[in-house]
């Protein structure tokens, strides 16, 4: 009781002093809770934008590798593909080995963006100790090249491909895939029945921007797909445009430009028995399917460009530092101002120790009024740290993440003084994704700790003197 | 009560040492009155330190009730001053913050006593030194006289065996310095203390059984009224 009668007169005696250090430690760790929270909403985009890659509940991705150029003379052995060479003649777009003048044609093909896996791949995935659950499906673009009439002369440019993108669902772990994170807003999602139709699941954005409805029909490599569903994905996923069957995917795909993909899938999707056991989960495939590319969230944050991720630099790096700077500076402003304060109650204190008072008795009554001050600090930086994440998320602009995409195409030119040159172009699907900045419970403990810390350090180096504090001198000060 | 023997007390500034205290033999008596005179810098305040456990001499026997403090632990001389020694300061040196009460419970704080016992005490205490309806009322509220007389009461609550008061009338007017005189001297008289006081003040030190003299740091005895105890039969 005399504790808290003493430490609250104190306060109130050294009110501006007393305000002026809270105000410091709060300004501190309000910037801590902003740029956690900040740093908290990229981290969600950034999921936002990796589950739209992956659907929900997928642990890890495995994709063949990239295709590479055809090989010379080899032959289609089926579906539609077409490859386009340029050479000395002009531009020639071959079909099933039969070539003609391609100026002026427009190419339409649906190709695998990677090198095929087998399905057996997929059970074998399964069958690991730590894969929870395993799903093939098949990650196609469908592509329209048209080419220039004066394509292949010196200067003329490279034709730009029109595209939207194609995933093959296996309609019987429909559970994982990028499927799995929309909610059907018309129409109905595939059933079993539907694994040998010409049926379609099409994304909102792409049904609107193509005026696509449940019932439109849509041509996916010169086959006509019936739309009967349309799909919402979350907000700054890169979702695939249309959804249709695994198997009538794997019938009309091709693997580059000539193989076949009967019985073949170009993504696995993997769902680890745990999150601890990712990385062995990972290990595994990559020592099962050595050729093929085994992806996980984190690695594939990284292939993200755009202000989401020079954002997630800034408030990691930046704001990190930024953040610690301004605390170090608020603990030691809060540190200064305590000693200076120490040093005008000397005489006070050495009064107390000539009436008996241990020196652990008035430390303990120092550092409360530090701490006190500490907990105002970290009361009042909650709130700033609050009004700082709602600011961020009012004024701050949609972040744009860039995914690259493979279209799964190859050109080949006739080239300089190196000779051929073969190129295999990407798209760039470039997506808006909204930044809430939000704080959480643990930031909230973690700012009163860093507060109730500050105050702490401060009384503490406060303390330090009181107790070397010799009564006789304390009390020969004069004030 | 105390014995000094061979006190010494030197303070180094620099390569400069200045002895405040020489060669020191004191007894003091229980329920003695003692008082200290001498001129400013010539270690009055010095020896009531060092009868106080507030400062350690550079060599010599300070034994009080029976324990030298000059070689007591630190803690164990806090406890000393906290149970058995007063303080009064010649400018009161209350907590500014507190009331006049709060003030003179603080003194009781270490001995850990009970709320109501504290509360009880520090009444009885304000009210033997004339002040019971002052008792919320802040230092800066007060006048001179009444803050002694709340420092007084401060070191009086936890019933001490020993008052020490440093020129407790240095900082008053003539009127209020006899009320504190005449205050101190009931006290005295009422509670059986043993009091060492250090002053300017002739006439306060007359008051009291025995009168030193400080002078360049050594104590000579120029007034003594104490009954010479009967020879033994």
């Amino acid at each position: 009781m005399f504790f808290v009668i003493y430490l609250l007169r104190e306060l109130r005696r050294r009110m501006r002093q007393a305000v002026f250090i809270s105000l410091g430690l709060a300004v501190g760790v309000g910037l801590v809770i902003t740029v956690v929270a900040a740093s908290a909403g990229v981290k969600k985009a950034q999921s936002a934008v990796l589950q739209g890659l992956y659907g929900v509940g997928t642990d890890v991705t495995v994709t063949g590798a990239a295709p590479g150029p055809p090989k010379t003379g080899s032959r289609p052995t089926s579906g539609s593909g077409q490859s386009l060479q340029v050479g000395p003649g002009g531009a020639r777009i071959c079909t099933n080995g039969k070539c003609e003048n391609a100026a002026g044609q427009t190419i339409d093909n649906l190709i695998s963006q990677y090198s095929a896996i087998g399905a057996s791949s997929v059970a074998k995935v399964a069958r690991l100790h730590d894969v929870a659950a395993a799903a093939g499906g098949l990650d196609l673009t469908d592509t329209q090249i048209t080419i220039a009439k004066n394509f292949g002369q010196p200067n003329s440019p490279l034709p730009q491909p029109n595209s939207f993108s194609v995933d093959g669902v296996d309609l019987g772990r429909s559970s994982l895939g990028p499927l799995s994170s929309g909610t059907i807003a018309s129409g109905h999602t595939f059933t079993a029945a539907d694994a040998d139709s010409d049926v379609a699941v099409v994304d909102s954005g792409y049904a609107k921007a193509n005026k696509l409805k449940a019932g439109s029909v849509l041509t996916v490599d010169k086959v006509k797909f019936t739309v009967i569903g349309i799909v919402t994905q979350p907000q700054g996923s890169s979702q695939p445009d249309v959804y249709i069957p695994l198997a009538r995917a794997q019938a009309i795909a091709t693997d580059g430009p000539t193989g076949s993909l009967k019985n073949k899938v170009n993504t696995i999707y993997v769902t680890a028995a745990s999150a601890a056991d990712i990385a062995v989960v990972q290990k595994q495939i990559r020592t099962l399917l050595p050729a093929d590319t085994v992806t996980t969230a984190s690695s594939l944050a990284s292939e993200v460009t755009g202000s989401l991720s020079s954002t997630a630099k800034l408030a990691n790096d930046l704001g990190k530092w930024l953040s610690v700077l301004v605390l170090i500076a608020a603990f030691a402003v809060a540190s200064l101002l305590m000693m200076a304060a120490v040093s005008r109650r000397v005489r006070e204190f050495g009064t107390l120790k000539a009436i008996g008072w241990r020196s652990r008795r008035i430390v303990a009554q120092v550092m409360g009024e530090s701490v006190a001050m500490g907990i105002v600090g970290a009361a009042v930086g909650v709130g700033l740290g609050f009004a700082g994440a709602e600011l961020i998320t009012k004024i701050a602009p949609k972040l744009s993440a860039t995914v690259p995409t493979a279209t799964g195409l190859h050109e080949q030119t006739a080239g300089g003084p190196g000779g051929p040159q073969s190129i295999n172009p990407t798209i760039n699907h470039t997506l808006q994704v909204p930044m809430h900045a939000s704080v959480s419970p643990g930031v909230i403990v973690l700012a009163v700790v860093l507060a109730v810390a500050g105050g702490l350090l401060a009384g503490a180096f406060g303390s330090w003197r009181i107790g070397q504090l010799r009564p006789a001198r304390a009390l020969a000060r004069v004030e | 009560m105390y014995k000094l023997t061979g006190v010494n007390k030197i303070y180094r500034k620099g390569r400069r040492t200045v002895p405040a205290v020489r060669d020191l033999d004191l007894a003091i008596e229980d329920g003695e009155w003692l008082a200290v005179q001498g001129r400013t810098g010539h270690g009055k305040t010095t020896l009531l330190q060092i009868l106080g456990g507030l400062d350690r001499p550079t060599s010599g026997i300070v034994e009080f009730d029976g324990q030298d403090l000059a070689r007591l632990r630190e803690n164990q001389v806090t406890r000393v001053r906290a149970v058995s020694i007063g303080f009064i300061f010649q400018t009161f040196n209350l907590v500014p913050t507190l009331s006049a009460a709060e003030n003179v419970e603080a003194a009781l704080i270490p001995l850990r006593a009970g709320l109501a016992e504290r509360r009880r005490r520090v009444a009885a205490a304000l009210e033997s030194v004339g002040l019971g309806d002052r008792a919320r009322h802040l230092p800066s509220e007060l006048s001179g006289g009444q803050q002694q007389r709340v420092a007084i009461a401060r070191a009086l609550v936890k019933r001490p065996k020993v008052l020490l008061a440093d020129e407790p009338t240095g900082n008053l007017d003539e009127g209020t310095r006899d009320e504190i005189i005449g205050l101190l001297a009931q006290l005295w008289h009422d509670l059986g203390l043993t009091l060492v006081l250090v002053t300017h003040d002739s006439s306060l030190a007359r008051q009291a059984q025995r009168v030193g003299v400080m002078s360049k740091g050594r104590l000579t005895i120029r007034q003594d009224t104490r009954r010479t105890p009967e020879p033994s039969t």
